[in-house]
């Protein structure tokens, strides 16, 4: 049986000094060991969900909070920033806001050093955090100097280091070139499997990260647009209404007529596959 | 850099003094030293430099401060630090000279005034930042302080990136910096300095919230993967500072 790490429960926030709520009647889970993809255009409320997730929301954000969110069982509430801090890695689109010491390996090192481990268990952990994302020849590197697809890995091993559950990515590959992005994607996916982590993902770019999603959440103004599985999100016809664009491979299924209820082909050999069917060629 | 001519000139001296500053990792037996011991060396280069009156005692100082920076590869970059000072120096020879009528104290003052640049900038050119950062919390300093000083330290470059992003952008859409007198020159710095303010902001608030999903601030006593430890070559540096510190300062004083 799996269970949910995270759930929202009738939540609404208010940013302080707005009118209307960021976010109203959220509801939705995302079960252990899964990947979610939360999809809407910009203003949607993506990133309020996502600090609803890390705390930052109420605990930085003040604001009218309405509703519930449970992390791990408990109420994001009623627990302090650092102990979620523990249990939820975070990375942002940008990594370069994120990173903040002169040497890779003392920045991965940095939240370690917040909540007081000690230096040789740092230097162990460090050492397996650089491995795992394969950037260990990096580690006297200053950070200015990395490629923006290492400055994302080495942001990346910085989470990874206090061995969270849970680990929430807000547009991480929007900045990088679309082939450092399907790296990111895979390392994601791979770092998921390895580490039994949850993944919270943030992108607008469905194609780019459907194939790895287990869950899709889609948010148009603040509320839950459509939720599901990624082939009944994709078969959907009111995408755009959302303001998302639909794969190409996806509209040409739809065009053909080879979109049944709730499925579709996501990736090329699958679609070939329905296509012979359907025609019987 | 893209930035050569006209009112962007100030820009490019900036930069060309952050660059000489700036550190370079070698692997000279100086750079090597704990960095508290390269403070020391600094600090006492400095007293020296400030102490020396005459031209016997210039010659001296600048013997001093020429032995740790060959032995750290440096002389080049000291050298060229110098040059770039050399304006200012005019300026205290002539404000100097104006006062005292007297061309052999304005020198000697001046000679000083670079002794003292080159002591100090010995520090910045052999530290890195991150040494620099882990002085300040030996000496116990707040942490919040600490961590303040690294970070401003830290996103200087990404600052700069983001100054010479936004001026081609703005050139690109008209805007011409080195145009207009000199009320007008100030007026096209507007459009550049409000999105760099924005962007700083963004990236303020951006660091604060990656701050807090690391968990800073969680405990009183944060600990640190590394702490400074003397090795034997440190020791033996301090003595041979001391040692020559107090041969030259008493030869100043004219105790020996
Ligand atoms: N700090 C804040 N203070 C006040 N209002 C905010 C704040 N952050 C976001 N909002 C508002 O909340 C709404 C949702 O914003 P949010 O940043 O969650 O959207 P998003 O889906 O992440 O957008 P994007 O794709 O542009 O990142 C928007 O209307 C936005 O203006
Ligand atoms: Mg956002």
């Amino acid at each position: 049986m799996s269970r949910a790490t995270v759930e929202f429960r009738d939540f609404s926030f208010t940013y302080a000094g707005m009118k209307i709520p960021a976010v109203r009647g959220i509801n939705f889970s995302v079960e252990e060991g899964s990947i979610a993809l939360l999809a809407g255009a910009s203003g949607s409320g993506k990133s309020t969900i996502l600090r609803s997730i890390n705390g930052l929301i109420p605990h930085i954000y003040p604001g009218e909070y309405k509703g519930d969110v449970f992390v791990d069982g408990q109420s994001v509430i009623e627990t302090e920033t650092f102990e979620l801090a523990r249990k939820i890695g975070f990375l942002f689109q940008n990594p370069e806001n994120q990173i903040f010491m002169f040497t890779v390996e003392r920045d991965v090192a940095f939240g370690l050093e917040n909540l007081g481990y000690e230096p040789k268990e740092i230097k162990k952990k460090v050492e397996w955090a650089l491995k795992l994302l394969g950037i260990s020849d990096l580690a006297k590197r200053s950070p200015s100097e990395l490629s923006d697809g290492q400055k994302q890995r080495v942001a990346l091993a910085g989470s990874l280091v206090m061995d969270p559950k849970i680990i929430v990515l807000d547009e991480p590959t929007s900045l990088l070139d679309p082939k450092t992005a399907q790296e990111v994607v895979h390392l994601v996916e791979d770092l998921k499997r390895t580490l039994g982590l949850t993944v919270i993902l943030v992108e607008h770019r469905l194609e780019l990260v459907s194939a790895i999603a287990d869950k899709i959440i889609i948010l148009n103004k603040g509320e839950v647009f459509a939720e599901g599985k990624p082939d009944q999100i994709l078969a959907k016809d009111n995408l755009h209404e959302a303001g998302l664009s639909i794969p190409p491979i996806i509209e040409l299924q739809k065009r053909l007529g080879l979109v049944d209820s709730d499925a579709v082909a996501m990736d090329v050999d699958d679609f070939l596959q329905r296509f012979v069917q359907k025609w019987q060629l | 850099m893209m930035l050569s001519h006209g009112s962007e000139g100030g820009y490019e001296l900036a930069h060309v003094l952050l660059e000489g500053l700036k550190f370079r990792y070698q692997r000279t037996i100086v750079h090597r030293l704990d960095p508290r011991v390269k403070l020391l060396l600094t600090l006492t280069l400095f007293v020296i430099a400030l102490m020396s009156s005459n031209i016997y005692d210039e010659a001296l100082t600048f013997t001093a401060i020429l032995i740790p920076a060959s032995l750290a590869k440096s002389i080049r970059r000291l050298l060229r630090l110098l040059v770039y000072s050399l304006a200012f120096s005019a300026f205290i020879f002539i404000i100097n000279y104006i006062f005292t009528h007297s061309l052999f104290s304005s020198s000697i003052v001046t000679v000083r005034f670079l002794g003292i640049v080159a002591s100090t900038s010995m520090f910045f050119m052999t530290t890195s930042p991150d040494e620099v950062e882990y002085v300040l919390r030996w000496f116990r300093l707040p942490r919040d302080f600490v961590f303040a000083f690294a970070t401003s330290i830290r996103f200087v470059p990404v600052l700069m990136m983001d100054l010479t992003q936004i001026i081609d952008a703005q050139k690109s859409r008209g805007l011409e910096l080195d145009k207009g007198g000199p009320i007008k020159r100030i007026r096209n710095l507007v459009p550049v300095l409000i999105p760099l303010v924005v962007n700083a902001l963004v990236r303020s608030s951006e660091l604060a919230e990656a701050m807090e999903a690391r968990g800073y601030g969680a405990t009183e006593k944060p600990t640190s993967m590394y702490s400074l430890k003397m090795t034997k070559v440190d020791y033996l540096a301090v003595a041979i500072i001391l040692t020559a510190a107090a041969l030259l300062l008493s030869l100043f004083l004219h105790v020996v």
